[in-house]
């Protein structure tokens, strides 16, 4: 009896030892990828979008080699929760960082994560500057300076008449600030009349008296940089206090969570995309499916959930590639971490990638390459409650 | 002409969303002498009470994700319902952060961090059901009433409209109850002493609570028509108001009626009368007209001196 008694707790030592070693063996492959996002705030619009990219990356690619465990913290929207939020990534030790969702929050810690030695790299940062930040500093978002200009020409090549341009931005906002420098620019390159420039903030939501400031004015066009709430209720007053001239809008309401917002107003926006959703490649194609699971079958995913995507999946391909440059047997976690980052930084910029974004490099620097953009017009529904991005020839 | 009245027009449609905000406050204030900072939360709840009522839905973000109430009300019904159940969130608050520390004696100042306490509660509790998405009450909510309309040359919501009207309104009949009914006396007589109101067999402890309801109602219907005319941008919205609502509270004379009405007009008028160039700096030119009034006159523009006891 003794001896049997003696046998079962041998026997469950060695089952225990066993699931021990195959757990530890399972984390060791197993690397972790840090995400700080706005979730919450006046740009978790945004967020949340980027959430749902990388949810959608994460199911894509939890079967394939190396997994990746993802580590997201909520930034919220302004640099002090940024900071917060970073500050726990990097004592989390991931092998890299993906956000933060605002520029203006990348330039307060993205050269934290710099100095920590980990390659950062914006998924929605779209201001002058980002990539400069730092050595280990990159991004998959397009620059406002490729990006804002193309919605201008468009409104212009629909309306040739156009003379007198009014624009509005948050002048609290750094990626706002920059984006309307790019977009004044580009008026101003065009021969077109600058007749008002309105300064607001991304908190506000009452805009009856910029708008009858620059009513007055009688833009035949408005240019708007703004984020998600303040630039839908921008558009929304403007056309109920009576103006019917083109709008075009920044990056920042580039998402259908404006709908809700703006609703039937937002009608007729031009927007420019660096997602184009009809792209035909393997990774929009497992991107769409994805995100089609539980949603109907003509949904599109927003830009910025296809740049969250695009993000994971580019470290990923890129962590892949460095494995596969290790001697056999080698795990990609028995290199010290410092080192690893480093290997994966450098294989990270010498990539060429296939994204839903379309092919995608990056510069010695960090910044994106891309090819393919279009623009965008808002086509609301007749509800005015759901519409759609209608990508424009 | 025309400039001048968009410009009266702007002021006064934007210092009467800050009034009713303020009316809320003073009416706690008048009572306990402390301002109750989770006055902005209850705002926020009354714009998510009323786009509930209306028929909206829980979008994807919250636990209560998709959630969508079997019945559809009319703004005009949703809107004095939305007010009530503020009322019932306020007395809860008032149950929960101020009647205990009132029970024990506590310094007034505690109960400013119990208030925050249950205001930051709220906000997170918002987010937690129905996510930080924004909501909006659908734009034809008012029936066929125009967008806007024209008065004298000049363009103005009529949603901003319908605001000035309901703060008027409110105003009056909240002077009219407060200076002429037994139960407004009674809240006065509280006001100015509770312990001796008490002696005189008025109960102090059941008009803090109508305090306490009253000022929930009117945060619920200034968030709900707020929320009609701008949008519900998450469960933060009611943060940018309630500062500009202590503001104008601090502006009028802490406690009095009229001078929370009088102090949000001021303030939207100062705001309307910013040069376009320097739109951006509205606030400032907002803070700082109120900082140059109080060094002048520190017991706010309608607030009286009191004697101190020696």
């Amino acid at each position: 009896m003794d001896l049997l008694r003696r046998v079962q707790k041998a026997l469950a030592l060695v089952g225990l030892g066993a699931a021990l070693a195959s757990c530890s063996s399972n984390r060791s492959d197993q690397l972790r990828l840090g995400a700080g996002i706005a979730l919450t705030g006046n740009a978790g619009l945004l967020g949340q979008d980027a959430r749902t990219g990388l949810d959608l990356a994460k199911l894509q690619f939890a079967q394939l080699q190396p997994r990746l465990e993802l580590e997201l913290e909520d930034t919220g929207s302004d640099e002090v929760g940024a900071t917060v939020a970073f500050r726990r990534l990097i004592n989390a030790k991931p092998v890299a960082i993906l956000g933060p969702s605002l520029s203006q929050q990348g330039f307060a810690v993205m050269p934290m994560a710099d100095r920590a030695g980990i390659p950062v790299i914006g998924v929605s940062t779209t201001a002058p500057g980002i990539p400069q930040l730092g050595p280990f500093v990159a991004r998959v978002a397009s620059p406002v300076t490729v990006v804002a200009p193309r919605s201008l020409a468009k409104a212009l090549q629909l309306n040739p008449g156009i003379r007198r341009v009014a624009v509005f931005f948050a002048q609290d906002d750094v990626f706002c600030t920059s984006e309307t420098q790019i977009f004044q620019q580009a008026i101003r390159a065009k021969g077109l009349d600058l007749v008002a420039v309105q300064r607001t903030s991304v908190a506000d939501t009452d805009f009856q008296i910029p708008i009858t400031n620059v009513l007055r004015s009688r833009p035949q066009l408005v240019v708007i940089s703004a984020l998600v709430a303040d630039g839908g209720n921008l558009v929304r007053q403007l056309r109920e206090l009576g103006y019917q001239g083109q709008i075009v809008a920044g990056n920042g309401l580039n998402t259908p969570n404006i709908y809700p917002v703006c609703q039937k107003h937002c009608d007729g926006m031009l927007i420019t995309q660096a997602y184009n959703p009809s792209l035909d490649n393997a990774s929009n194609r497992d991107l769409l499916k994805l995100f089609r699971r539980g949603r109907p079958a003509d949904a599109v995913p927003p830009q910025v959930t296809a740049q969250a995507y695009t993000g994971y999946q580019v470290v990923h391909e890129a962590l892949a590639k460095l494995k596969g440059t290790l001697p056999k047997g080698q795990s990609l976690t028995s290199l010290p971490l410092a080192d690893l980052r480093q290997r994966l930084l450098k294989t990270l910029l010498a990539g060429t990638y296939q994204t839903p974004l379309g092919e995608l490099r990056f510069s010695p620097e960090g910044e994106v390459v891309q090819r393919d953009f279009s623009v965008a017009r808002v086509s609301m529904d007749a509800d005015g409650r759901s519409g759609r991005f209608v990508l424009q020839p | 002409m025309q400039d001048l009245v968009q410009l009266l027009l702007n002021g006064l449609s934007t210092g009467a969303v800050y009034a009713l905000f303020a009316l809320g406050y003073t009416l706690v204030f008048s009572v306990l002498g402390v301002i109750n900072f989770a006055h902005g939360a209850v705002f926020t709840l009354g714009a998510y009470f009323t786009y509930f009522l209306i028929g909206g839905g829980a979008g994807a973000n919250g636990l209560l994700a998709g959630l969508q109430l079997p019945f559809a009300l009319p703004f005009w019904l949703a809107l004095p319902l939305a007010g009530l159940m503020a009322a019932a969130v306020a007395l809860v608050i008032e149950r929960i952060a101020f009647r205990p520390l009132r029970a024990q004696g506590a310094d007034p100042l505690l109960a400013l961090i119990t208030s925050l306490g249950a205001g930051v509660v709220l906000v997170n509790l918002i987010q937690l059901l129905v996510g930080a998405e924004s909501y909006a009450i659908p734009t034809g909510s008012l029936g066929n009433l125009p967008a806007a309309i024209q008065l004298l040359g000049a363009q103005v919501r009529t949603v901003q409209l319908l605001l000035l009207a309901v703060a008027a309104g409110l105003v009056v009949v909240l002077s009219i109850w407060i200076d002429g009914s037994r139960s407004g006396k009674a809240l006065r007589a509280v006001s100015e002493d509770p312990i001796t109101a008490q002696l005189l067999g008025i109960p102090s402890g059941r008009m803090i609570q109508i305090a306490f309801g009253l000022s929930g109602f009117l945060a619920g219907i200034a968030g709900g028509l707020v929320g009609l005319s701008v949008s519900i941008a998450g469960p933060y919205f009611g943060i940018g108001y309630g500062l500009k609502g202590l503001g104008v509270l601090v502006l009028g004379g802490l406690g009095s009626v009229p001078g929370a009405v009088l102090g949000g007009l001021i303030i939207g008028l100062a705001e309307a009368c910013v040069p376009a160039d320097l739109s951006g700096y509205r606030d400032v030119v907002a803070y700082g007209f109120l900082f140059v009034m109080l060094l002048v006159r520190p017991q706010g523009l309608l607030g009286k001196v009191l004697p101190t006891k020696v």
